[in-house]
């Protein structure tokens, strides 16, 4: 059925589809071209994927913004500097002292940073300064390229894993299956932010350094580890029980007898067969990946100073909240359109993929 | 001790501090003070609401921050206390008797005190105040490897305890009779601020009984008008009024007008400081937030206080690890700095300094021409002159107090700008100091302050950079700074007898350990401090006495 405002959009079946769109042009047509064109009459959808390239470009474009705009690095410390506001003069952060008179102490306040200039300043600190002179919307772009790195490679190697998982736990069954099940209740009782930050936390502090391998605490691998580990089980559980419901199906019989073994079989026949289900999986977890993110860096668990990430610049904002509300709120609505796009998306890409699947991110 | 806060104590007072230590060192002790400071009848109320920031521990025998000290001043006492009257208008440098009954009859030339207790007091739960209970006191210090333990190393007989501490079993140089109630202690030489010693909260006696290790909830019993009655670390505290406690028992120290104290523990300066705006609390412990000082002045005015502090703020430097053990390389980081824009990290609030001892005192001689003035391309010259271009640094700092953060990231950046790698490794304020006192830490670079113990030139160099007093942990001197030369003049100024403590020649040789170790770069100082009180509309702002650990809680009083 086609949307309406009432109802969910669903291009239900290609029956439904072939409805809409005559019989002639869907004969043939494989699964993933279907898709597309379900995806394609979800204008919804395609328009947050744009947000989300939009927001995605606009990071990528970070150095360019520095070199062609706002001439200040993301970690340039300018407490001392100055701009041109309207061809006068401006302390880019208000400068104060104190002088001893008679052993009272004469009091000129200052360390006040400036506010957005909106161009007023030839390009410099359009959202403003921080309390040590950085540029906030240079941050802001370079904050977004850590918080968007972490978030979508920890996306990429948690699903590869817990692919990987569900194909074996499916497959072979058994005490395999047991085994690997019990990890994912193991991940599954603990709430995913404690868990991240307990991990975070723990290997922040002196990084890792076992089995030969070593990454220093401010690494950005740490959180990516901590962050694809925690949700395996909340990708790895949807799976498996597809691969579940798959492995005694007629195909994977048929390559059983035919000679195929089990790695052949797991990934040339059953992986095909929950593409699906992984592609819009992995949208979804992108989406709480950044959240996450977001949340170890707001705590220290995360992205190490001076480097920004989205969490970080909220946390060095939360205590200026009454003097300069942009510190916090310019990345606050960078994450809340980040996340509700891809989640927008993510749904449209379900619905385009599998309309009648039950698939859902949850963690507790 | 290490911040937060403290009082005022300026050169007249420190003068008139040490003439009180010559008078008593000339024999015969003073007797009990007249001065009474009692609470002025009427005064009295309920409950005062506090919000203070986090500390090390609640246990005298361990804490070291400003944060523990300025309540311990009506909670634990020893044989003599500082004065609890305020800077600005009275000697507050003053030594009184506390537990003793005078500050002491000293003889031998100034190497032996004797004290006697005064009758009938008792602690909070109840045991008789013992002399014994001073000796215990002391050992139980050592027990704790407290980082108050290096006052007593001219104590005669306290050597077994230093090499060992954690087994230290007697000091033969502290004899003590509790039937006569007498407190003999013998020192080593002549010490010109033992006194002073004797009136911090490492000294001030806990019953014999109490716990060998770490204490802190409840906290050892009080011998003070107050007791504390609970301690959750980080979050809060409660102090009431000690049940033994008799109306002007000891003259010098207030009975206090808060029945009970009921405090709430935060670093975050913004949160306390609305806590009080909003009526919710009625004194914030905290430094007001740098970036709302203008609003918060124009909204509360006299609500709020600001006042110079006998503080130093400054960077320490490892010298037994790359790249600081290197002078260039630490001559490098006081180029680098702005001292300027430290200051104006701290809202302005703060005096750019060269020194290491502040201006209050009369040891103090502005270093000049400015040593070490702001240039970038100078420290850039010396990082390469040293060889040590493009090593690792790690710069630790308070992590959950902004502007320390704040610090600790200006210095990341000034560093990297001069060629080295640095990074920052912030740490909550609450451990903070324990960790960079740590040997195992092996902190190469960070954020530190020091407020007066006691307003004599030793308590900061001998504490801070005598190489003789770096211990494995609970290190007070962060950088290893060992000059011998320095440690040597040090200990010989700190032997001196009482009266020449404070002559022309000793203030002019205290001058030279300064400008010595400015010239060493053994530290980077960059401020002394500026701090604010901020008290609700519901508090009688002139009730408030800043004593040597400012505020006096207990004499608040309301509206």
């Amino acid at each position: 059925m086609a949307t309406t405002s009432q109802e969910e959009f669903t291009l239900d079946t290609a029956a439904e589809l072939a409805a809409e769109e005559g019989g002639a042009q869907i004969q043939g047509k494989s699964p993933w071209v279907l898709a597309g064109r379900r995806l394609r009459r979800n204008y919804v959808a395609l328009t947050f994927l744009g947000v989300f390239f939009l927001i995605v470009i606009c990071c990528l474009l970070a150095p360019l913004y520095v070199s062609q705009v706002s001439h200040v690095g993301q970690n340039d410390v300018r407490t001392g500097a100055t701009i041109v506001e309207h061809g006068k003069k401006v302390n880019v952060i208000s400068q104060g002292g104190t002088k001893i008179v008679n052993g009272v102490p004469k009091i000129v306040f200052g360390g006040v940073p400036i506010g957005p200039q909106w161009g007023a300043a030839g390009g410099k600190y359009i959202l403003g300064a921080d309390e040590l002179g950085r540029d906030i919307a240079t941050r802001l772009l370079y904050g977004g390229r850590n918080s968007l790195f972490i978030g979508v490679t920890a996306s990429a190697i948690c699903t590869t894993l817990a692919v990987i998982l569900a194909l074996l736990s499916g497959y072979f069954g058994g005490i395999v299956d047991w085994i690997i099940s019990r990890f994912f209740d193991l991940i599954w009782a603990f709430p995913v932010v404690l868990l991240g930050i307990a991990l975070g936390t723990a290997l922040s502090v002196n990084g890792f350094h076992h089995f030969g391998i070593n990454i220093s605490g401010s690494n950005l691998a740490i959180p990516i580890a901590v962050i694809s580990f925690v949700f395996i089980p909340y990708i790895g559980r949807p799976l498996r029980g597809q691969v579940l419901a798959l492995r005694n199906r007629e195909f994977v019989e048929a390559a059983t007898a035919q000679g195929a073994g089990s790695i052949r079989i797991m990934f040339s026949e059953l992986l095909p067969n929950i593409a699906s289900s992984v592609l819009v999986l992995f949208t979804l977890i992108v989406a709480n990946c950044i959240l996450t993110e977001v949340g170890l860096s707001f705590l220290g668990a995360g992205v190490h100073l001076p480097n920004p990430s989205w969490g970080t610049m909220i946390q060095e904002g939360s205590n200026k909240l009454s003097t300069a509300p942009g510190l916090s709120l310019f990345p606050g609505i960078a994450i809340a359109l980040t996340v509700l796009s891809l989640n927008v998306f993510g749904d449209g890409l379900r619905d385009a993929l599998d309309p009648r699947a039950k698939i859902r991110i949850e963690h507790g | 001790m290490r911040s937060k806060r403290t009082s005022v104590a300026i050169a007249a007072v420190v003068a008139a501090g040490l003439a009180l230590v010559v008078s008593a060192c000339g024999g015969g002790g003073s007797s009990g003070s007249n001065n009474t400071t009692s609470a002025p009848a009427g005064k009295t109320f309920p409950t005062l609401k506090v919000v203070w920031g986090t500390t090390d521990y609640f246990d005298p025998g361990l804490s070291y921050r400003l944060a523990s000290w300025q309540l311990f001043q009506d909670v634990y006492l020893g044989l003599v206390v500082k004065a609890h009257v305020s800077c600005q208008t009275d000697n507050c440098a003053k030594i009184e008797p506390g537990l003793a009954t005078t500050t002491g009859k000293v003889s031998d030339g100034g190497k032996d005190f004797k004290f006697t207790l005064r009758k009938g007091i008792k602690y909070s739960n109840g045991e008789p105040v013992k002399a014994s209970d001073f000796k215990a006191t002391i050992i139980r210090d050592f027990k704790l490897n407290s980082p108050g333990i290096g006052f007593f190393s001219n104590i005669v007989g306290v050597d077994a305890c230093e090499g060992n501490p954690t087994k230290c079993a007697d000091i033969s140089g502290i004899v003590t009779d509790d039937k006569a109630g007498t407190v003999e202690i013998k020192l080593k030489t002549p010490e010109s601020d033992f006194l002073y010693v004797l009136s911090i909260p490492f000294t001030a006696i806990v019953p014999a009984s109490t716990p060998q290790k770490d204490t802190e909830n409840p906290p050892p019993a009080a011998n003070g008008p107050y007791y504390i009655t609970s301690y959750n670390p980080s979050k809060s505290f409660v102090i009431k009024r000690n049940p033994n406690w008799k109306k002007n028992e000891i003259p010098a120290v207030p009975n206090g007008n808060p029945d009970t104290i009921d405090g709430t523990m935060t670093d975050d300066q913004a949160q306390a400081a609305q806590l009080v705006a909003s009526g919710q609390d009625m004194y914030d412990e905290n430094i007001l937030p740098v970036d709302q000082l203008q609003h918060y002045k124009s909204q509360y005015g006299d609500q709020i206080k600001f006042f110079t502090t006998p503080s130093t703020y400054y960077f320490f430097m490892n010298t037994r690890l790359a790249p600081f053990d290197n002078l260039k390389s630490r001559q490098a980081v006081n180029y680098a700095i702005d001292r300027q824009q430290l200051v104006n990290l701290r809202g302005g609030l703060g005096v750019p300094t060269y020194n290491f001892l502040p201006p209050s005192y009369p040891q103090y001689k502005k270093i000049t021409p400015d040593p070490y003035p702001y240039d970038l391309q100078k420290a850039k010259q010396l990082v390469q002159q040293s060889g040590t271009a493009g090593q690792k640094v790690t710069i630790y700092t308070i992590s959950d107090v902004a502007v320390d953060l704040s610090t600790g990231e200006y210095l990341q950046s000034q560093l990297n700008k001069i060629g080295w790698k640095a990074s920052l490794k912030p740490i909550a304020g609450a451990n903070y100091f324990t960790i960079v006192g740590n040997q195992s830490t092996k902190a190469q670079i960070g954020f530190t302050d020091w407020f007066e113990d006691y307003p004599y030139p030793s308590d900061w160099f001998n504490i801070l950079l005598n190489g003789e007093h770096i211990t494995k942990v609970h290190n007070n001197n962060y950088g290893n700074v060992n000059i011998k030369s320095a440690n040597k003049e040090i200990d010989r100024l700190d032997s001196l007898p009482p009266s020449q403590a404070l002559s022309a020649s000793t203030n002019s040789a205290w001058a030279k350990i300064d400008k010595q170790y400015s010239d060493n770069a053994a530290t980077a100082p960059y401020l002394n401090g500026i701090l604010t009180s901020f008290f609700s509309s519901k508090m009688d702002v002139s009730c408030d006495v800043f004593t040597d650990s400012q505020d006096d809680l207990a004499q608040f009083c309301m509206k």
